[in-house]
């Protein structure tokens, strides 16, 4: 490996650098360098809060139980072929953004909170559908982290398609 | 080895750098237009400390495209498949790694959307990685340009 070689790996990484950071800089969607890690509540009475401004926030399976219990919508974020293994009593599911988008505002409207749930803690579809679901304008979005996994696993009731 | 690879036809290798090219093109696409969906994806591997997945979304597409430009047009192809190889190697990496731990995410690659990790994604990067290789090791190169 000589210099001129080590020089043109720099050149590549620099240029990288500095057209990443210049986008991100210049785009009204430029994220900040460092990640900040989703706000957590533990309480069922805290997801009134910040109702108008948009929020993701995390949920655990005592508040998730709690929220389904009163009535909450879910929305299960699992590709439809799992839904053969059931799903959260009551939760809706689509693949295709738009339509569910639709039928969580003909249910809910903007404002009131409702959650979202994948298969377990490490799934990302959960997260990944409520910033695409933030987008439509949906202000009060509870990611259920630990979910259909945890749910199960505390031999919480499920529910079948027929 | 190398004897092999000296007989491979030029041309043949100018269709695998072209072809190897335009994959870290088309791979950086929706990474450089949704950094925020890329940052999520790398988080869900479990391996990014600090918040730093987001530092990588920011570059890593930009990096994935200007090697692709690079191999494609012919400037500085050796150092171009040089750091291609060594992110298919973190990638085979990462992969295997979520694999094992049971993840069933998505992959993150950009080639497909809602591509998840699973064994053939680490052949693909292996076959990649053989094209880097190939790529690296020919002595008669057509359209190179820089360095002559």
């Amino acid at each position: 490996m000589d210099i001129k070689f080590q020089k043109q790996v720099a050149l590549i990484i620099g240029i990288s650098f500095i057209c990443g950071a210049s986008y991100n800089s210049i785009r009204d969607e430029g994220i900040p360098w460092l990640a900040k890690p989703i706000e957590k509540i533990s309480s069922a009475k805290d997801i009134e809060i910040n109702i108008g401004i948009p929020s993701i926030r995390e949920i655990d399976l005592e508040t998730a139980i709690k929220l389904q219990k009163s009535g909450a919508l879910f929305v299960d974020a699992r590709s439809e072929e799992y839904l053969e293994d059931g799903f959260i009593p009551g939760a809706i599911n689509d693949d295709d953004t738009d339509a569910l988008s639709d039928e969580i505002t003909t249910l809910i409207g903007f404002d009131q909170g409702f959650v979202i749930y994948c298969s377990d803690d490490d799934c990302g579809s959960s997260e990944d559908l409520a910033y695409d679901l933030q987008e439509y304008g949906f202000n009060n979005i509870l990611v259920f982290k630990g979910g259909w996994k945890t749910w199960t696993e505390s031999g919480l009731d499920v529910e079948y398609n027929e | 080895m190398l004897s092999i690879m000296n007989k491979i036809h030029p041309v043949l290798i100018l269709i695998i750098r072209f072809l190897l090219g335009l994959i870290f093109v088309y791979a950086s696409y929706d990474k450089i237009l949704d950094p925020g969906k890329f940052a999520r994806d790398i988080s869900n591997y479990h391996v990014v400390p600090f918040g730093l997945e987001n530092t990588i979304a920011i570059i890593l597409p930009w990096l994935e495209l200007i090697i692709g430009l690079g191999i494609i047009i012919g400037v500085c192809i050796n150092a171009s498949v040089f750091i291609s190889g060594g992110l298919l190697i973190v990638f085979i990496i990462l992969i295997a790694q979520a694999i094992l731990r049971g993840f069933n995410i998505d992959c993150g690659c950009g080639l497909k959307e809602g591509e998840v990790v699973g064994w053939s994604k680490i052949i693909e990067n292996f076959l990649f990685l053989g094209a880097c290789y190939i790529v690296h090791e020919s002595k008669s190169r057509l359209l190179e340009f820089y360095p002559k």
